[in-house]
């Protein structure tokens, strides 16, 4: 193997050097990084220490995205990778890992958001809605049911900026699992401070 | 003015900041994770009340003290967030029945609470934790003034 993560060839705080005292030995052993990539899933599993897995994902396009302050999670495509704080090389070649920026696609949460609150999400004033749509927003309701929604509108408004990506059609989320160790791209969109962090660095990014 | 410094949004990972009462702006002062170290040593009002972001801060991080606690002089803060505690003690020669001096620098991580209470010489106290770095093993808790200019050997 020729990546190892030993310790005995780095030098003692003092400066000096460690004289080697064994040869590589299997537990000190690391792998090549897997770079995954935005495309159709592609997923190899590589036996670890003690015979279990790990899941080297090397192309993934789908993963599930929470949506914090209304705690809803939905399985959800990727569309791009959009920022990475370490590498803008990675944003370049589109590589997913830990806690890079990436764009989904939002309906599954608008779809959800619509159904709970019976108001719409990112529509655009005076367009006429479709009638699967207007079945589920101007539904005829009983005055109970009717109660009930009209409780949740109370607490259901979404902040501007978050509004703004959903008639767009896509939201910017944090990827928080590690694609190369489980396999799968999990994180949750982002919004409030966080989100006006972000769209600040986007901004600079675009104006240079 | 937390994040500032870093190209991603620097956060403490244990606070949720999109609560729905806080995305609406009726949001209150600001959240943050405070932790007291424990065996008796208070935490400092400015990890309470400040904002900045630091993980392995013993008050508002992610690290436990335990194991041992050991004091020291400051020797030097030229580091990010760490600096260099020397400690004094006597070693015994049993041939002569006298004792030598001996000392041993350590380099102790320190949290931004405690940042602009410290100066060259100050009395520390350090508490054991797991490792923050190649060296650094140890962990600031508590800050007490020196006394001054005097130098020379001063048994712990």
């Amino acid at each position: 193997m020729g990546i190892s993560r030993d310790k005995w060839h780095k030098r003692r705080k003092t400066g000096g050097r460690m004289a080697q005292m064994r040869k590589k030995r299997k537990f000190e052993l690391g792998r090549p990084p897997s770079n995954t990539k935005l495309g159709t899933k592609r997923i190899h599993t590589v036996r670890t220490r003690g015979g279990n897995k790990k899941y080297r994902a090397l192309r993934l396009d789908i993963g599930n995205f929470a949506w914090g302050s209304e705690a809803v999670t939905r399985r959800t495509r990727m569309i791009d990778v959009v920022y990475n704080a370490s590498n803008n090389e990675l944003v370049r070649t589109k590589t997913l890992v830990k806690s890079c920026i990436v764009q989904i696609d939002a309906t599954p949460f608008r779809q959800w958001y619509e159904a709970h609150y019976a108001v719409g999400l990112g529509r655009k004033k005076g367009v006429k809605l479709s009638e699967a749509e207007e079945s589920i927003l101007n539904k005829k309701r009983s005055k109970k049911t009717q109660k009930k929604y009209t409780e949740r509108q109370k607490t259901g408004q979404v902040e501007k900026a978050l509004e703004e990506e959903f008639s767009t059609g896509r939201v910017l989320a944090k990827i928080c699992s590690r694609p190369g160790q489980c396999g799968r791209c999990d994180g949750y969109i982002l919004e409030g401070k966080e989100l006006d962090f972000y769209l600040r660095k986007l901004k600079t990014k675009k104006g240079k | 003015m937390a994040e500032q410094t870093v190209r991603y949004f620097h956060r403490q990972p244990t606070v949720f900041l999109n609560k729905k009462k806080l995305l609406s702006g009726k949001g209150k002062k600001n959240l943050r994770y405070v932790r007291s170290v424990g065996l008796g040593f208070k935490t400092p009002r400015e990890a309470i009340e400040g904002t900045y972001i630091d993980k392995k801060c013993p008050f508002t991080g992610n690290v436990s003290i335990r194991g041992r606690i050991l004091s020291g002089v400051v020797l030097k803060m030229k580091m990010q967030r760490t600096i260099v505690i020397r400690r004094d003690y006597l070693h015994y020669i049993r041939k002569y029945n006298r004792f030598e001096k001996r000392h041993k620098n350590m380099s102790v991580h320190l949290s931004p609470c405690f940042r602009d209470k410290t100066e060259v010489g100050d009395i520390v106290t350090v508490g054991e934790c797991r490792p923050l770095s190649k060296t650094v093993r140890y962990n600031v808790i508590k800050v007490t003034k020196g006394s001054g200019q005097k130098k020379g050997f001063v048994k712990f």
